[in-house]
């Protein structure tokens, strides 16, 4: 089941709607058959009574084996709300392989948009952005909510450059209810203006999620010799020299990282590094932690 | 250096497709486009200056893949020295033979193969061989011109009798032995008489070439010369005018109609002149008798007094030796008288023969010596006093002959004198009512010798045989075979001398043979052979053999030949004069010769007369001999010597090998600039 959440897979579907069942339902069985994830969300836990309970609660096939009164107490019966926002910029088409990043990010959000109404009965909505929000669907578990949704993600095409600041007025006017944010971007940006940008989105009590979705080319690129770089935002041209991306350019863009990564969990939010050529389990793994842990 | 197709160097037009490729498609490359140039910087200079290379590199591969394809086929070649062609040897052959002489014939021939051999370069090997009456090897293949030229200059004009097909020959076995290409050049007058009548005999292998340096002055020069002389070689009256004459026959080839002035010269003294009309290139003869000469050896020659083109070959010169008659023992059984009266009258009846017979019966012998005799004849004669017998083993061992007839009574008595073998039986063909003719004649024996034997095997066909003994033919020579394979006539040397064996007899009992007119001739020879006063003077041709002795071992101190030459020198040195069976006959003039037996000869040497044709080879032969159709000499010179210096070099294969090379290497270049391509894209 694990194929079907490769990236490689996934492009060949053209279906959001179908790759997104597809993901999220090989991704739940092969949770089940895991003996060692011990994620219920069901049954919690037994308490005694103490007056003032409701009796409800009372598990009564157990008080008439034992004579005690015991509450049967469940998790997780209250709904979130999962807001998406996915950078739709320029740079978000670049590709290495049969997949851009923008594909592995529309497959992601597809696919939590489907774990999260489908599965979850979550409310979910999508912000596109990229230098100012394209487009905004209301977080909502109305019947056709998961088609606009993925209508959403199929008009979401790349389009001008990043800027966080920009439609970040608009985010926090859209996410006035607590829930969870997930934040699907490159970020390329300085990791200051990021965070600085994102962290508010936490006032409200939101959780917020940055997957930093990157091409295995841009972590590691393998240049053979001096090649004209084009930039897909600005349209800049650069020659570059082999030597450089193999010593200078790894440095900085692991520097990147981690300064992303270290300032993002230092704001609160948890960050997680998704490479175009991974499967999305790791990304879906995430949002159900975040998801158990209260949210 | 040079093109050998340069019409190909047309080709350099294509050059202009990697020009054009790398001016117009160099600088188009296609951007990679990247997420964001936020962490890359800037590698200009570096990066354009190593493009540029790796392009300029490609570039001139592939210029130089297409010129040197466009080289191979033009096939580019260099003159190269000589020096370093291993195995090519260089075979010069000089004819020293005797026409050679005539005019500057031989200097010429001389200069030009020295010119030949100054032309050679210092690594190529060289062999030096003189083509006279034998081929003379005059050195190994060696490099050492200083040798080499020495031996060539060593080289003096010869009286032998040139053979192109004994040339042919030695050439074919050299080259079994030598691998390499052989250069073959032959300096010589071409004469056409020197060609085999076998065109196959002058072929050569195939690893040798050719070529020919004619050194014809004027092959038109009228030459007139004695072709042969028939004289006495013993004389034993002057005045029997039946023997006592010359006659000589003068020969002109070429030539026109002309009265020739001869003279007949003895020990240096002209003692008759004869004028005699030559027809044009045709022959006439001229008779001088009686011949007055005096006792012991006279060196006579017949010369014609005119110069012409060729004057060494005026005079043809013999030896005439003036002694009183010779005896001949002629021991026969004691019933048996025909024999010599048969024998007597062959021998009286012979041309050139001066022997008076001595007969005898076998018990008649006891006391006669041998050696007073010039051959003993034993007819039938198998019984005989014991110390006679001894004595004529003696005789025999010390260099005398003995011809022996086994008749009828030898069927009675196994034991065969001086022989040294035994009757192991007798065929008498009468009894079985069946004759035996002689089946097989060896006409090179000189007691059968015959120039043209005929259809009736020389006359020997017609002879019967009714009876023969049957001898142990071992360690002899058999000259003649009857119809059934029985040995007729046997030649065996025991010692210094020889014995003939008849294995049927002289008379007319056992045999019809002396009633033929080949008995004479047989009996003139067999005493000729026997007496060796056949060898003991007359002439004989150049590179012609005397034998000096029976047998190679020396007997003694009195077994020692000499021989001195035309010169006064004597050619043989002292060990070979003990132990040399043969003399050759190198040079023409007069031999002065003590065989080991004792008996003197005075030999006169004449060159062979086909030498006096100068009538070189028509230049249709000379070209399929050698295989040139070039035109001129003098340009087949130059071209020969040019291509002795230096020779071509095809440089195709270099150049293919070295663009192959390219190839590979703009394989790898191109590779590499077309994966960094895919990477951009």
């Amino acid at each position: 089941m694990q194929r079907f959440l490769d990236p490689e897979v996934l492009a060949s579907i053209s279906s959001l709607d179908l790759l997104a069942k597809t993901v999220v339902d090989g991704f739940v069985a092969g949770l089940h058959r895991s003996p060692d994830f011990g994620f219920s969300q069901e049954f919690a836990e037994y308490r005694a009574y103490t007056p003032g309970d409701d009796l409800r609660h009372v598990d009564w096939n157990l008080f008439a084996r034992t004579e005690r009164c015991y509450l049967k107490r469940y998790r997780g019966e209250n709904n979130s709300q999962l807001t998406v926002l996915l950078d739709a910029s320029n740079s978000m088409q670049y590709a290495s392989g049969s997949s851009s990043k923008m594909d592995y990010a529309r497959f992601l959000a597809a696919a939590m948009f489907y774990l999260a109404i489908h599965n979850q009965r979550d409310a979910a909505g999508l912000i596109v952005f990229d230098d100012e929000v394209r487009d905004y669907i209301r977080p909502s578990v109305r019947p056709g909510q998961l088609a606009r949704l993925f209508a959403g993600l199929e008009r979401a095409e790349p389009h001008a450059r990043t800027d966080f600041a920009k439609p970040l007025s608009h985010f926090q006017n859209a996410l006035h209810r607590r829930g969870i944010a997930i934040v699907i971007s490159d970020f390329y940006d300085k990791p200051e203006t990021i965070v600085n940008n994102i962290a508010p989105l936490r006032f409200r009590g939101n959780e917020v999620i940055l997957f930093h979705v990157l091409d295995r080319q841009e972590m590691r690129p393998a240049m053979k010799g001096s090649a004209v770089l084009v930039d897909l935002e600005t349209n800049l041209k650069l020659e570059v020299i082999p030597e450089y991306t193999r010593t200078s350019y790894l440095n900085k863009i692991d520097a990147h990282i981690e300064d992303l990564r270290s300032r993002a969990l230092g704001a609160g939010m948890d960050y997680q590094l998704l490479v175009t050529d991974q499967p999305l389990d790791r990304a879906l793994r995430e949002y159900l932690t975040l998801r158990q842990a209260g949210n | 250096m040079g093109f050998l197709a340069p019409w190909f160097l047309a080709g350099l037009a294509a050059l202009g497709v990697p020009v054009f490729v790398h001016l117009l498609r160099r600088h188009v490359t296609t951007p990679r486009p990247v997420s964001s140039l936020m962490f890359y910087e800037r590698g200009t200079q570096s990066s354009t200056r190593h493009r540029r290379l790796k392009y300029l590199l490609l570039f001139a591969l592939r210029t130089a893949l297409l010129l040197l394809l466009v080289l191979a086929f033009a096939d580019p070649f260099v003159r190269r020295s000589n020096a370093d062609a291993n195995g090519h040897m260089l075979l010069i052959v000089l004819d020293n033979s005797f026409s050679m002489r005539a005019g500057t014939r031989f200097a010429d021939a001389k200069r030009q193969a020295l010119s030949v051999l100054a032309a050679k370069s210092n690594g190529e090997k060289a062999q030096i061989i003189a083509l006279g009456g034998q081929l003379e090897v005059l050195t190994q293949p060696i490099t050492d011109e200083a040798q080499l030229r020495s031996a060539l200059a060593s080289v003096q004009p010869g009286d032998g009798y040139a053979s192109f097909g004994e040339l042919g020959r030695a050439v074919r076995s050299l080259a079994e032995t030598v691998r390499g290409p052989i250069d073959l050049h032959l300096f010589s007058d071409m004469q056409h008489t020197a060609m085999p009548a076998n065109f196959a005999d002058v072929i050569l292998p195939g690893n040798t070439k050719l070529v020919l340096h004619a050194v014809v002055d004027d092959p038109t020069q009228p030459n007139w010369t004695v072709e042969s002389v028939e004289a006495p070689t013993e004389l034993p009256d002057p005045k029997d005018l039946r023997h006592s004459r010359v006659h000589a026959v003068v020969v002109g080839f070429g030539t026109p109609a002309a009265v020739k002035s001869v003279s007949l010269i003895v020990n240096g003294k002209t003692i008759a002149s004869r004028k005699v009309n030559v027809p044009a290139s045709g022959r006439a003869a001229v008779d001088f008798a009686p011949l007055d000469v005096g006792y012991g050896f006279n060196r006579c020659a017949v010369r014609l007094e005119e110069d012409d083109a060729f004057t060494a070959d005026n005079a043809n010169i013999f030896v005439v030796r003036r002694s009183d008659p010779e005896r001949v023992l002629f021991v026969h059984a004691a019933g048996d008288t025909r024999s010599a009266t048969y024998f007597g009258a062959a021998l009286r009846a012979a041309a050139q023969g001066s022997f008076v017979l001595q007969s005898i019966s076998a018990e008649q012998t006891a006391d006669v010596d041998p050696s007073r005799f010039a051959f003993v004849v034993l007819s039938d004669a198998v019984i005989l006093p014991p110390i006679f017998e001894h004595t004529l083993a003696q005789y025999v061992v010390k260099g005398g002959n003995v011809l022996i007839g086994l008749g009828p009574g030898a069927a009675r008595h196994t034991s065969i004198p001086v022989w040294g073998g035994e009757v192991q039986d007798a065929h008498n063909y009468m009894r079985l009512n069946s004759v035996q003719r002689v089946g097989q004649v060896d006409f090179s024996h000189p007691a059968l010798e015959q120039a043209q034997p005929g259809h009736n095997n020389g006359g020997w066909a017609d002879v019967k045989v009714f009876y023969a003994a049957v001898v142990d033919s071992a360690q002899a020579r058999v000259a003649a075979r009857l119809s059934d394979g029985t040995a007729l006539l046997l030649d065996k040397t025991i010692g210094e001398g020889r014995v003939l064996l008849l294995t049927s007899g002289l008379e007319n009992l056992s045999n019809d043979l002396p009633l033929h007119p080949v008995f004479v001739a047989f009996v003139d020879h067999t005493a000729r052979y026997l007496s060796g006063s056949a060898r003991l003077s007359g002439s004989r041709l150049v590179d012609s053999f005397v034998e000096l002795r029976s047998t190679g071992k020396a007997t003694g101190a009195a077994a020692n030949a000499e021989v001195i030459g035309p010169d006064g020198q004597r050619p043989v040195s002292l060990s070979e004069a003990r132990t040399a069976q043969t003399f050759r006959l190198a040079r023409a003039g007069f031999y002065q010769i003590r065989f080991a037996n004792g008996r003197d000869a005075v030999i006169g040497v004449n060159p062979d007369r086909r030498e006096s044709d100068l009538e070189p080879l028509p230049k249709d032969v000379q070209q399929l001999w050698g295989g040139s159709s070039s035109s001129g000499e003098s340009q087949v010179q130059n071209t020969v010597l040019d291509e002795m210096k230096n020779r071509s070099v095809s440089l195709w294969w270099y150049v293919m090998l070295l663009a192959l090379v390219v190839v590979f290497a703009e394989t790898a270049v191109a590779s590499g600039h077309m994966g960094t391509q895919r990477e951009e894209a």
